[in-house]
């Protein structure tokens, strides 16, 4: 029966209510209160302060062709300029403003000359340099696992496309406001999915249209793929401008059937809207150590419609790979932590394709100020859903295998949006471009971290004639 | 510069006796035309799906009395494309919109032999040499990147040229091979194409002058 993967929970600065607290799951399919940590308070990021964009004093000054050296004279002299140079061609100067005249009264003089061409500030101008996205959420900061995939790059190249969706087949998505007339429970949307496009998904474990997270694993997958970004609110999500499907096939205890498996993959991979499919992958944070012919196939159906399948590896630190992350259409992924070494947990063996951060609770290599190396994105408040609420929401750090493999999800959906769109390409575009990791030989791989950690910029930048990816 | 084992002996065959002495005559010449890339998988993947385009250049030759000529110019070959992704040789070619743009300067020299040297119409033919010049340049998203290299090259050419007095047109087809230029990165390395020669058919302005 596949399960949610290793659920340690920290919790604080709620979003809606409650105050600073943190609760940890010790096990794998029972959370439960472990420490308590303090109020990390409000992290604003702070931009540079705006560099001069012209040299003080300065102006750039030039004349028309009939303007002899007598009339420019009398012409500088009478704009407040003592000292001017004259530049290599034509008949302009790099005029020195007297500082009682000022630079704009100079200006404007000089402006107001028939014989003068145009007159300006000298503008300063600074080196070409790779463009970079550095989005206004608050809490980015303390996205370490971003930062080790090198998101700011990443996002001065792609941010996504709405054509582009990727579906979570998790415990669900809380992703709108319902109150469910049969058990009475009310979801609430969270807050930071300000933007997000939503695909209508559908609950399998339920068997209606509303797949709302009725734990909280679901919407913290999906908050990595894709949490509202630059909004000034909570955190960031990888590929932000990308759709999202709820797609529901574990319960609120994080089980499922692999019959409600396959009827997610095949309902993502089969939805059409408007005569396309815009479901281009499929995250698949789930697994067990059993094998289904019945989802091997729904794999191998949605795999042949074009779509990348992410799974992920497993979090029991054996030498074996979950199902159904082994199977040959799935990207299995691993998880390494703040320092690219692998996660104790992250499972191992000859299927897995590649790492990507899914954090160590234990640790807080990153320094960051939350205090651990989770994973944090948005989510449901744990106490809260324990108590049957679905409507409080705060920052919720969480490690596992689950956790990486929607790193690689939303990679996979950059790379459809960039145009890499055969799920064969993108696999291999997202395994070539790997950082080799634990000894891994150049071009080769090993048990350990699979093709190495995921580098999504330098997948993303293609090859030239005789360039490869940089 | 690379010259093969072939060259000196297609040379010595070009040498043909009993041909009528003249004095000699130099001819500066434009070139025009298309060139086709060896690397025709490669260049089809990051071009619109063609694997050449025009080239131009010139030279100057002399021609010795008996029909012998030398020859030295260049040509440049330049086209605009796009980055791609091509996971292996068999796998469909994913566009990524990042402009590219790539540079093939090949600066030769050439002997060879002009039969009927003094009519009208003059056939020829040559072998030589020389240095491919190549360079790629690429940007993704504001990080702009250039690669550049000289390779060694040889090629064999076959012309004719037509007219009488100074002014003269011709045409001219040239294969020509520089291995190991490229192949070591990107999609001629998918492709495992690593020579930055091709054939090149191109028009001749040329103004001639005895000496």
């Amino acid at each position: 029966m596949p399960r949610l993967g290793r659920a340690l929970v920290l919790a604080s600065l709620p979003l809606v209510a409650a105050g600073s607290w943190t609760l940890r799951a010790g096990g794998q399919d029972d959370p439960r209160p472990a420490f308590v940590a303090s109020d990390a308070g409000t992290y604003a990021v702070r931009p540079a302060p705006p560099r001069a964009r012209v040299r003080p004093g300065e102006l750039i000054v030039a004349f028309r062709g009939a303007a002899d050296g007598r009339t420019v004279e009398r012409a500088l002299r009478q704009a407040g300029i003592p000292a001017a140079r004259r530049g290599r061609v034509g008949a302009r100067y790099l005029a020195t403003v007297d500082e009682q005249v000022g630079l704009e009264r100079s200006l404007e003089r000089l402006r107001s000359m028939d014989e003068v061409d145009y007159a300006e500030p000298n503008g300063l101008v600074r080196k070409s340099v790779p463009a970079t996205f550095t989005p206004n959420d608050p809490r980015f900061n303390i996205q370490w696992n971003f930062s080790l995939v090198g998101a700011e790059r990443m996002w001065g190249i792609q941010k996504g496309s709405s054509g582009v969706a990727v579906a979570v087949l998790d415990t669900g998505i809380a992703f709108e406001d319902y109150a469910d007339p049969r058990t009475g429970q009310q979801f609430r949307r969270a807050l930071d999915w300000e933007g997000t496009e939503f695909l209508p998904g559908f609950d399998f474990v339920n068997n209606d249209s509303h797949a709302n997270d009725d734990e909280f694993h679901g919407t913290h997958v999906a908050s990595t793929v894709a949490q509202a970004t630059n909004n000034s609110l909570s955190f960031a999500g990888l590929a932000f401008d990308c759709a999202l499907m709820p797609v529901k096939v574990l319960d609120g205890d994080g089980f499922g059937t692999f019959f409600d498996v396959a009827e997610g993959i095949d309902y993502a991979a089969n939805f059409s809207e408007g005569g396309e499919r815009p479901v281009k992958v499929i995250n698949l944070s789930l697994g067990g150590e059993s094998s289904s012919e019945d989802v091997r196939r729904a794999v191998d159906r949605a795999f042949a419609n074009g779509v990348v399948v992410v799974a992920a590896a497993g979090n029991e630190d054996k030498g074996s790979i979950d199902f159904p992350a082994a199977l040959p259409n799935v990207i299995a992924v691993g998880a390494v932590d703040a320092l690219k070494l692998r996660a104790p947990y992250s499972n191992r063996g000859p299927e897995l394709s590649v790492v990507a951060p899914g954090g160590n609770c234990d640790r807080n290599d990153s320094g960051n100020a939350f205090g651990a190396d989770c994973v944090w994105q948005q989510g449901p408040h744990p106490e809260f859903v324990f108590l049957g609420r679905y409507d409080v929401f705060i920052s919720l750090g969480l490690e596992g295998t689950s956790m990486a493999s929607p790193h690689v999800a939303a990679l996979a959906a950059l790379l459809v949006s960039q145009g890499i769109t055969d799920p064969r390409s993108v696999r291999a575009a997202i395994e070539q471009t790997a950082e080799r990791l634990g000894g891994a030989p150049a071009g080769g791989r090993n048990d350990e971290y699979g093709h190495g950690l995921i580098q999504p910029a330098k997948a993303l930048s293609g090859l030239g004639f005789n360039q490869d990816q940089f | 510069m690379r010259l093969r084992p072939v060259l000196p002996f297609a040379l010595c065959g070009l040498v043909l006796p009993g041909a009528p002495a003249a004095a000699g005559e130099l001819g500066i010449e434009a070139h025009g035309g298309y060139f086709a890339m060896s690397a025709s998988n490669s260049a089809r993947a990051v071009f619109d799906g063609s694997s050449g385009g025009g080239t131009f250049g010139g030279g100057a030759r002399y021609v010795f009395g008996p029909g012998i000529f030398v020859a030295a110019g260049a040509r440049t070959f330049s086209k605009t494309g796009e980055r791609v992704f091509v996971a292996n040789a068999t796998s469909p070619v994913q566009k990524l919109g990042f402009p590219l743009e790539i540079r093939i300067t090949p600066i030769f020299g050439t002997v060879g032999y002009r039969f009927f040297q003094g009519r009208k119409l003059v056939p020829y033919l040559g072998v030589g040499g020389g240095v491919t010049r190549f360079r790629e340049t690429s940007d993704v998203a504001g990080d702009a990147r250039e690669d550049s290299r000289s390779k060694g090259t040889f090629h064999a050419l076959a012309g004719v040229e037509f007219g009488a007095g100074s002014f003269r047109v011709g045409a001219e087809g040239s294969w020509a091979s520089a291995p190991d230029a490229v192949g070591v990165g990107g999609v001629s390395r998918v492709f495992n194409e690593d020579d930055l020669g091709g054939f090149s058919v191109v028009g001749k302005l040329v103004f001639s002058f005895e000496l």
